[in-house]
């Protein structure tokens, strides 16, 4: 099995503030992979970080044994928890963007699920509301043919009908090829997807693990362990 | 990449920019139309119709300049930055695409601005000797210095350009400085502007003080004797050419520092 992501004392600092501290992790490539924690725990940071979005204060990332950068840019796609949609754009213009940019982005695909999503590709962003360009995004994001998947709250502003239809997307992309980390604090929702989870505490490292393993050894679902390990 | 770029901030902007000119040169015709039809004594809808241009002449060298922050600001610092700064491409390329799109639609508004004067004051006759004192100056000019009278055009258009990018620049590398604040980023901007003015005044004045202690203008002075104004004036538009070219230089490593290095998006 290959690494996609790889990181060695990966630390991240804000003025004094830690947000991570020294994770050291290795992933496998054609995982569904769960980054969970509660608000607050660096989940954001950590993504930012391998999107070259924030820099490192110590440590190193790779992706696919790229340091964060145009490659690695090229075989990750990312959907932040932020709509960044140009808003004068209309669908069909942030489609061609997207064309435009990304060698591996099928226009097709997109279009099709945007239909599933009952979203009309002539629409200008400017006149959707949050949770439907939060689907659009989607679209966008899955429809390419990426490396890795990072998703930051994918499921967090949509209803829960388009919930459903996301979480197949989510899976219905996955190939042996592919890896897709998923962000998120609702775990139940998302539970049964799930291969791996990495569990992130006040920016530390505290569980990675198969979540096969979790269950024959600790005899309990990741919701309940999670439940456990963020006790308030 | 950075043709895509160059493209899309085309597209970014020219919806904008375009109905713009369009309204200006139809405001003009308008006064031009009502200037030939009313009669001589009613004065009313002429001076109406020409504040009503000079409004939106004036508008349109304000919509240049805050186009030019806020495509820099909203697009690079704000959310849309997650897209703009996730495209496999490097921060240079992006800041480049800005400012050359930035430089282009300040020279189109300057132009803009030339022709809706043309349509409100000129007939043919006018134009007509508009362009032959133009003919006639560019002979003159080649009269009086040869060949060098290009080289003079070059210069001056070369002055245009690097004193436009080293202007907008300054704005790019403030604005990156202020984001580097937590809060109160706009204020924190103003305030590097200020700074960064400040800072080049006093380099300037230090390299004019260098040249007059090195008695730079005395060498010039003697060399005059030997060759002639000419080249004291070329060298004299090459300093300001360098000078604004060492400024804008600066000022993009700034900028570019930052957004590589130091971004912190919301």
């Amino acid at each position: 099995m290959s690494t996609i992501l790889e990181c060695k004392g990966l630390t991240k600092t804000f003025g004094r503030k830690k947000v991570l501290s020294n994770i050291d992790l290795e992933l496998e490539t054609g995982k569904i992979i769960g980054l969970l924690g509660p608000n607050g725990s660096g989940k954001t940071t950590f993504i930012k970080l391998v999107n070259d979005l924030l820099t490192p204060t110590a440590g190193e990332i790779r992706i696919a044994g790229f340091k964060p950068g145009v490659e690695s840019k090229k075989i990750v796609s990312y959907l932040p928890e932020k709509t960044y949609l140009n808003e004068w754009m209309k669908v069909e213009q942030i489609i061609e963007f997207f064309s435009d940019f990304y060698e591996d982005f099928h226009a097709d695909k997109a279009y099709e699920m945007l239909q599933k999503l009952n979203l009309n590709p002539g629409d200008r962003l400017k006149t959707m509301s949050k949770g439907m360009k939060e689907k659009v995004q989607l679209c966008l994001v899955m429809a390419r043919q990426a490396k890795l998947y990072l998703l930051d709250e994918p499921i967090g502003g949509v209803d829960p009908a388009a919930r459903d239809y996301i979480l197949e997307t989510i899976i219905n992309n996955y190939n042996k090829d592919s890896t897709i980390i998923i962000s998120t604090h609702l775990i139940a929702d998302i539970e049964k997807v799930l291969d791996y989870v990495i569990f992130l505490k006040d920016g530390e490292l505290v569980l990675s693990s198969f979540v096969d393993e979790i269950r024959a050894e600790q005899g309990k679902s990741v919701d309940k362990l999670f439940k456990e390990v963020f006790k308030c | 990449m950075l043709r895509k770029l160059l493209k899309y901030e085309i597209k970014a902007t020219a919806r904008i920019f375009l109905p713009l000119y369009a309204v200006l040169f139809s405001i003009a015709l308008i006064n031009r139309l009502i200037s030939f039809i009313s009669p001589l004594e009613v004065q009313a809808p002429k001076i109406i119709s020409m504040i009503i241009y000079i409004t939106i002449l004036v508008g349109m060298f304000v919509i240049t300049f805050v186009m030019m922050l806020q495509r820099f600001y909203k697009n690079l610092l704000t959310e849309e930055g997650y897209l703009m700064f996730t495209l496999p491409t490097l921060p240079w390329k992006l800041i480049v695409s800005k400012l050359f799109i930035a430089i282009m639609w300040t020279i189109a508004s300057g132009i803009a601005a030339y022709i809706s004067i043309f349509i409100i004051f000129m007939d043919f006759t006018g134009i007509s000797s508009l362009f032959t004192a133009l003919i006639e100056f560019c002979g003159k000019l080649y009269t009086l210095f040869g060949l060098s009278s290009f080289l003079f055009t070059a210069e001056i258009l070369l002055t245009i350009l690097i004193g436009l990018a080293s202007g907008i620049l300054i704005l790019y590398a403030s604005m990156a400085i202020g984001h580097l604040f937590n809060r109160h980023k706009i204020l924190a901007s103003i305030g590097a502007f200020i700074a960064l003015s400040t800072i080049t005044q006093i380099l300037f004045i230090l390299l004019v003080s260098i040249l007059h202690s090195l008695h730079i203008h005395d060498i010039l002075l003697e060399t005059t004797n030997f060759l002639n104004m000419e080249v004291t004036v070329h060298l004299g538009i090459w300093f300001i050419i360098l000078a604004a070219g060492i400024l804008a230089t600066g000022y993009f490593v700034i900028t570019n520092y930052i957004l590589s290095n130091r971004l912190n998006l919301e």
